[in-house]
């Protein structure tokens, strides 16, 4: 189990955005999360990756390390990366640094020996942009490196975002709704961006996503959440026919009897 | 050519001793008079402290509108410890460094909290209450301000008059700059740049926020800190507290600004072409305030990475297209 969590709960005031939630992941597995907007998955990564607080009595596990109460930063130099749905891009900064940026919690040097500026730095950091260079080019953006991510296309941006997270050589990566507003040509184009850098890092996988094409055709299984809760876990087959699944998308399926009664009032 | 560049690029401080030769020609070949020198040394000043805005403000991106308190620490703490101690330049440059070191950790704690103009409130408010300390403390001498602070003197040679001042004050911004150069260049720089465009993503990366806004502001206070005691010890030697009002904060600002905020050299360029234009315009002292505050928002406005960054847009694009053979418009 690389991500475990034990009654993991988050409440926004009166609102209980994540219930009690159990959760397992084997290694090397590809997870997919769904369920309707709202229903609290945005708010698991977020308490996942640390950058919320869960409330007392939950409990994380990352990779052998509790990391129930532990800062995102920490969390991170464990090898958890993530993405946002809103992809919080640095906007003003080059492609290329954008990617070593992602760098950050592998950069073998200290501090004084970056104030003096010795030799085996500029060493360091040359290798580092040969790396990074060597991640663009494989996503498709080399020819951008020296352009600010602000002139970047949605695609590309979507792109830029995937290699950042990435360049920390991630054990578990989650991907925040990675499709979203994506063209089917590229769904598929970044999908299989996705599934190659799976197999070149061994990365655990967990997604986030509305498209559920993706989520079926790509996750070995799949976890439903619906207000706060989850409703469902299995394979994609086991979970597209699950009743609870069905209502929370589509609503409850009723009898005549209830419809009858429905009507009337 | 290409030998020279890879040995400039594997070690950068050669650049610099080079620089340093150069400028160290430069008042014998070019100036004229001493007031010339004088002026290269408040350039000099200027430069280390827009060096240490760029780190804190262009580079982390917090909005710090108390660098002049931090500027007055160094200079005072130089100041006072001539003034009760005897201690000459030597003793008091790392005194300075280390007290304003002190105060910038005290000026970046509010960012842990506070950003954008709110942040800017609470360090304006901090630069004004140390020059209010100052002004109104007698301890300070604040009424006369502190004379005859000495100049420094190496191995029986002083450095007493302004040409002979200039060697002093350029080597400290030589080494200054050269300091914030390998800093910026480094992963430290894009760590502080990650924080300045997003701190969430930034922690989600692996980046301990709070620890890098601290080193950006102790970084930055300790070259407002040197350039203070660098001030304080410039011929003929002398600082009042009315050398260290807003009005010189908003001078600190159109620097960085229009040398364009968050790139390596930006401070530098605007430090240059702010001090000398700020000498040019002595005759028209009543509209200098207007004119700085219209630099920094017609800068803002039509030139949003300054002077720098306008340079390098122009070399960018060069580039761009002749990799990729089309015109990246933007």
């Amino acid at each position: 189990m690389i991500l475990k969590t034990k009654q993991l709960s988050k409440s926004f005031g009166g609102l209980k955005a994540i219930n009690k939630v159990d959760f397992e992941l084997p290694k090397n597995e590809i997870r997919g999360i769904i369920g309707p907007n709202g229903s609290g998955k945005s708010t698991f990564f977020n308490l996942v990756s640390g950058i919320y607080d869960s409330d007392p009595g939950s409990y994380i596990e990352f990779d052998g390390h509790d990391i129930t109460f532990t800062p995102p930063h920490e969390i991170a130099s464990y090898g958890l990366s993530r993405t946002f749905q809103l992809l919080r891009l640095y906007q003003d900064m080059t492609v290329i640094d954008n990617v070593m940026s992602g760098y950050h919690t592998r950069v073998p040097y200290k501090f004084f020996d970056a104030v003096i500026g010795r030799k085996k730095i500029w060493d360091q950091e040359r290798a580092i942009k040969e790396e990074m260079m060597e991640l663009l080019s494989f996503v498709g953006l080399a020819d951008y490196a020296e352009l600010n991510a602000s002139e970047l296309s949605g695609g590309q941006r979507r792109l830029l975002v995937l290699a950042r997270a990435i360049a920390m050589k991630p054990k578990l990566l989650m991907l925040d709704e990675p499709a979203a507003g994506l063209s089917p040509v590229n769904v598929d184009n970044l999908m299989k961006i996705i599934m190659q850098l799976k197999e070149k890092y061994g990365l655990t996988l967990i997604i986030i996503e509305h498209i559920l094409k993706v989520v079926m055709d790509t996750c070995n299984s799949v976890t439903v959440f619906d207000h706060g809760q989850k409703i469902a876990e299995g394979t994609p087959a086991q979970v597209k026919d699950d009743n609870a699944v069905i209502e929370a998308y589509l609503g409850k399926k009723m009898d005549d009897e209830e419809m009858r009664k429905a009507l009337a009032v | 050519m290409e030998k020279f560049k890879s040995i400039i690029r594997d070690y950068p401080f050669i650049a610099f001793i080079i620089a340093f030769v150069i400028l160290a020609f430069v008042p014998s070949v070019i100036f004229t008079d001493v007031y010339q020198s004088h002026l290269a040394t408040l350039i000099f000043v200027n430069i280390v402290v827009a060096a240490g805005l760029n780190i804190v403000k262009g580079y982390c991106g917090q909005v710090t509108v108390g660098h002049v308190g931090l500027f007055a620490v160094g200079s005072y703490t130089a100041g006072t410890l001539f003034l009760y101690l005897g201690l000459g330049f030597w003793a008091t440059l790392p005194i300075a460094i280390i007290v304003t070191a002190f105060f910038g950790v005290a000026m970046g704690i509010p960012s842990f909290r506070l950003e954008g103009p709110y942040l800017a409130l609470a360090t304006l408010g901090g630069g004004e209450a140390i020059r209010l300390f100052i002004e109104n403390g007698n301890f300070f001498r604040s009424t006369f301000g502190i004379s005859d602070i000495p100049t420094p003197s190496l191995m029986g040679y002083n450095f007493d008059s302004p040409d002979r001042y200039y060697f002093i004050s350029m080597t400290i911004m030589i080494i200054a700059v050269y300091f914030s150069f390998s800093i910026l260049r480094s992963g430290v720089g894009r760590a502080f740049m990650s924080i300045r465009e997003d701190p969430i993503c930034a922690a989600a990366a692996g980046i301990n926020v709070k620890k890098y806004k601290i080193l950006a502001f102790i970084l930055s206070a300790m070259f407002a800190g040197a350039a203070g005691a660098v001030y304080a010890h410039m011929p003929p030697g002398y600082i009042h507290p009315n050398n260290y009002t807003v009005i010189e904060m908003v001078t600190f600002l159109a620097m960085v600004v229009l040398g364009g905020l968050g790139h390596i050299w930006g401070g530098i360029i605007g430090a240059i072409v702010i001090t000398i234009v700020y000498d040019l315009t002595r005759p028209l002292y009543k509209y200098q305030l207007l004119i700085f505050g219209l630099t920094i928002v017609l800068t803002i406005l039509f030139m949003p990475k300054g002077l720098g960054g306008f340079i390098d847009r122009y070399f960018l694009e060069k580039r761009f297209k002749k990799k990729t053979g089309t015109e990246k418009t933007t």
